[in-house]
């Protein structure tokens, strides 16, 4: 039919017509991309402001910023400048926050982003955990947030004290896993508490789970461990500065009746004594090895 | 003579309903042939097909089969729209433009330009006889009178050989109706050919030579004016005064009908066996004056009830 | 084919627009708020400049493109639902030249009113010079009355142009005024985050089906984000000359492409 065959010879032509333009403008963009504008003026900083002026489209705008926010993580990744780095993460994660409160991944990546330390991120890690906050503010039953505090905490600013605090505070959510206590824990000994630890990994021998019973078990030790660790070189002490001299093995120690016989670890495997460092340390064949970072708490 | 309008079978259904469209069969194998000069009326009843017939002349809709020539050139052929004029029915227009402007906008179309478009505009114009100082004014501003005249004009502003004019009388107070009559016989004795759509029969009965009748898509008369009305007189009518009143009942038993128009004036009603004369003489002697005296024919509007009878029960 | 038809009724749209109050209405708004910057600019410590270009760019983008749609689809919806169109289609104008004559006529009005923008907007970077110091003049980026603001406006009313001819289409088969407009607007935003949907399969976790689906729909949709070079003109990055020529011609194709659909579907188009 002469109509039909009409009909298609122009849908032919202008979906030539198109692919043809799209030709043209990938040409452009490979050929001649337009210099990225670096100069970041944010025109809308404040999250109450946004959630006006957006009215009732928050969730897209939200999803909008989101985009935006991997965008200029991702060029700033891979960007030379020097100055000012990351600078925009921040606020565009805020404004992402703010107009959905509930945006679950931007509180959790926006937290990696965040604390990760120069050139991969901006280091701020008190941005990221005011971000994980903010995320716990609105949404108070999820314990993945105090978790990523917790982890925040340890890896960047290495304050474990905190830290454990808040995978202790994690534990205690709805929902929580059961291996969020033991992890509180060893953060704690990590952190050279080992009262605190020894409390909570005590109150876990009593864990429903096996496998948090056996980590509790095994934690304790270590801890004795690291107590036992404390008292040799302290030992080790005492004989230099008897003797003036440090001890070349177990076998000095134990012949001036400093010690009773070969010191050994909860799983009955020997302590190391290592004569040219003069430092004591778990045998590596030990099924406790390795002990908690930090076993060199009080002593000098 | 040549036809300026030749329809073969014209055809259209419109779909009705979104889902499952169902046709509606607005025109039904239409054929017709309209002869140059002279006034055609295309006549029936709203829905009839009447503007379906004339917006299909005018390529506004496409048939759903048939054919149909206008000028001699096929339906669209830009050729023959030089050398015709159309009025559609209800016509608005750029309410923004002035008569005028509006006039040597469509003039330019056609071709013509500067000081002679402007000239043709103005004899449009003049023709239809809208005030000068009226066609400065935006048409906005204009009456229903007013926009028809200037409908007509945009018609008329090429000097087509064939004026096609949809329901051209409609809103119209009665000098508008005469002023328009008078431009079609105008056209008429100039030559042209004047096709217009219409369900008032009076204005056909003075205007045309040649209708066509619709009826729910269906042509159910077409021909010449005096052959469809034609035939013997089946009557003749009497109007006589007469100051005595008995006079008129003592006849009244003799003829088919006897009204009193007034005060001792009546009309008389005669079979078409009986010759007016005798009666009239009969009365005169009596005393009664003649006042007039006029065949009874089929009118238009007898033949249109027939017709659309007829139609339905087909 | 007759230039002087076509002519005549870009002429009579152009005439029109001139006298359709909502045009000035629209005009009047861009321009207040154009003036508006200047009283922003000083509240912003030493951004002025750069402000008042991207204020003044961005309003006048915004006002060429409620133009574009809102115009553009009474265009020819008007005309068809008050009737006016059947007299002019009986006059001999073969229907493609009634659509290009429309659409040539909107993209003329749309340029007067651009380019009375663009020298408002010109006017006041020209205050601006002028009452600045030397120093501060020495702080821009680019000088204020940069002749490359023009690159970014011609961009932008090649945009406009391209919005136009998706009006135009949409206000030629669609018998609803509103249906025009929701299809308009919703192309407009799916060609705004154009570059978005063709990298949406890399940034978003989806299925390698929906992600070449939603890439291809960014490469077939018109790119109204392509045209957009302002934050490189107001701060001064180089734009050659090959980048604004691909770009003219992009726009011109895809207008070409969209006008051909709707001169044909205009040419179908029946009128009860």
């Amino acid at each position: 039919m002469k109509r039909a065959g009409q009909a298609v010879a122009v849908l032919a032509a202008v979906a030539v017509g198109i692919a043809a333009a799209a030709g043209v403008l990938h040409a452009r963009d490979e050929r001649h991309p337009l210099p990225v504008s670096e100069d970041r003026l944010m025109y809308l900083r404040s999250g109450r402001t946004a959630d006006r002026v957006f009215l009732s489209f928050d969730a897209i705008a939200s999803d909008v910023y989101w985009i935006r926010t991997i965008q200029h993580y991702g060029r700033d990744l891979g960007s030379t400048r020097t100055t000012g780095r990351f600078e925009l993460l921040n606020p565009l994660l805020d404004l992402t926050t703010t107009l959905d409160p509930h945006f679950n991944i931007a509180y959790r990546f926006g937290a990696i982003f965040l604390a990760e330390r120069p050139p991969k991120g901006p280091g701020r890690a008190d941005q990221a955990i005011a971000l994980l906050e903010k995320g716990l503010a609105s949404n108070p039953t999820r314990w993945q947030y105090l978790h990523d505090i917790g982890f925040v905490h340890y890896w960047f600013t290495n304050d474990y004290e905190r830290a454990a605090a808040a995978f202790e505070r994690a534990a205690t959510m709805p929902g929580a896993p059961e291996w969020l206590r033991p992890v509180a824990a060893m953060t704690r000994a990590q952190g050279g508490d080992r009262a605190g630890a020894r409390r909570l990994l005590t109150e876990l021998l009593s864990a429903d789970q096996d496998y948090v019973r056996h980590t509790a078990e095994r934690g304790l030790q270590q801890l004795q461990a690291l107590d036992a660790i404390d008292q040799l070189q302290a030992i080790v002490e005492r004989y230099h500065d008897a003797t003036g001299s440090y001890p070349r093995a177990w076998r000095d120690l134990i012949s001036v009746r400093l010690l009773r016989g070969l010191p050994i670890d909860p799983t009955k495997t020997a302590f190391v004594y290592d004569a040219t460092t003069h430092r004591v340390t778990i045998s590596e064949t030990s099924s406790l090895f390795p002990l908690p970072r930090f076993l060199q708490p009080r002593t000098r | 003579m040549s036809s300026v309008v030749r329809i073969d079978r014209l055809t259209k259904d419109f779909p009705v309903g979104f889902w499952r469209p169902r046709p509606h069969r607005g025109l039904d194998g239409l054929s017709l042939e309209i002869p140059a000069g002279g006034v055609f009326g295309l006549l029936g009843p709203n829905g009839a097909g009447k503007s379906t017939t004339l917006k299909l002349l005018m390529d506004l809709l496409r048939p759903t089969s048939g054919h149909a020539e206008i000028l001699g050139r096929p339906v669209g052929d830009a050729h023959a729209r030089q050398r015709l004029g159309f009025l559609p029915e209800h016509p608005t227009f750029y309410d923004h433009l002035s008569a005028e402007e509006l006039l040597v906008y469509f003039a330019g179309l056609f071709g013509y330009t500067g000081a002679d478009r402007r000239a043709r505009a103005a004899r449009a114009l003049d023709r239809v006889g809208l005030r000068s100082d009226d066609r400065q004014r935006p048409i906005r501003q204009y009456s229903k009178g007013m926009v028809q005249r200037v409908g007509l004009a945009q018609a008329l502003v090429n000097d087509p050989e064939l004026i096609v004019l949809d329901e051209p009388m409609s809103g119209l107070d009665p000098i508008g109706r005469r002023e328009v009559r008078e431009i079609i016989l105008e056209l008429r004795d100039e030559g042209r050919t004047v096709l217009f759509s219409s369900h008032i029969l009076s204005d056909a009965e003075l205007l045309c030579s040649a209708v066509g009748i619709l009826n729910r898509g269906r042509l159910v008369a077409s021909g010449r004016l005096s052959d469809l009305t034609a035939g013997e007189a089946h009557g003749w009518e009497v109007v006589m005064t007469m100051t005595d009143a008995s006079l008129a009942d003592r006849v009244s038993p003799r003829v088919m009908r006897t009204r009193r128009i007034d005060e001792g004036r009546y009309s008389f009603e005669l079979g078409a066996a009986a010759r007016p004369e005798p009666f009239i003489a009969e009365l005169s002697a009596a005393g009664a004056t003649l006042v007039s005296v006029s065949p009874i024919r089929t009118t238009l509007e007898d033949v249109f009830v027939k017709a659309l009878g007829q139609g339905d029960a087909a | 084919m007759s230039l002087r038809r076509i002519a005549l009724v870009a002429r009579h749209v152009f005439k029109e627009s001139v006298r359709d109050r909502v045009l000035y209405a629209i005009g009047a708004f861009a321009l207040v708020l154009v003036a508006a910057s200047i009283l922003i600019a000083q509240i912003s410590a030493g951004q002025d400049v750069k402000i008042i270009k991207d204020l003044g760019l961005a309003t006048i983008e915004l006002a060429g493109i409620v133009m574009s749609v809102f115009v553009g689809i009474g265009l020819v919806a008007r005309e068809i639902d008050r009737r006016s169109i059947f007299a002019l289609l009986s006059k001999p104008l073969p229907r493609w030249e009634f659509v290009v004559g429309k659409y040539a006529g909107l993209v003329l009005t749309i340029f007067v009113n651009v380019v009375a923008m663009t020298a408002a907007l010109y006017l006041m970077l020209g205050y601006l010079h002028w009452s600045a110091s030397p120093a501060v003049r020495l702080s821009w980026d680019a000088p204020a009355m940069d002749v490359r603001l023009l690159i970014a406006v011609a961009l932008i009313f090649a945009e406009l142009a391209l919005l136009t001819a998706v009006a135009l289409l949409f206000s030629t088969f669609s018998s609803s005024a509103l249906l025009s407009l929701v299809f308009t607007l919703g192309l407009f935003v799916a060609g705004t985050f154009s570059e978005d949907l063709r990298h949406f399969g890399d940034i978003m976790d989806v299925s390698p089906i929906v992600g070449h689906l939603v890439g291809a729909i960014g490469w077939i949709v018109p790119a109204f984000s392509a045209f957009d070079v302002k934050a490189q003109v107001v701060h001064a990055l180089p734009i050659g000359t090959a980048f604004v020529a691909d770009t003219l011609v992009y726009a011109v194709v895809y207008i070409a492409a969209v006008l051909l659909a709707a001169v044909f579907l205009f040419s179908r188009r029946e009128f009860r």
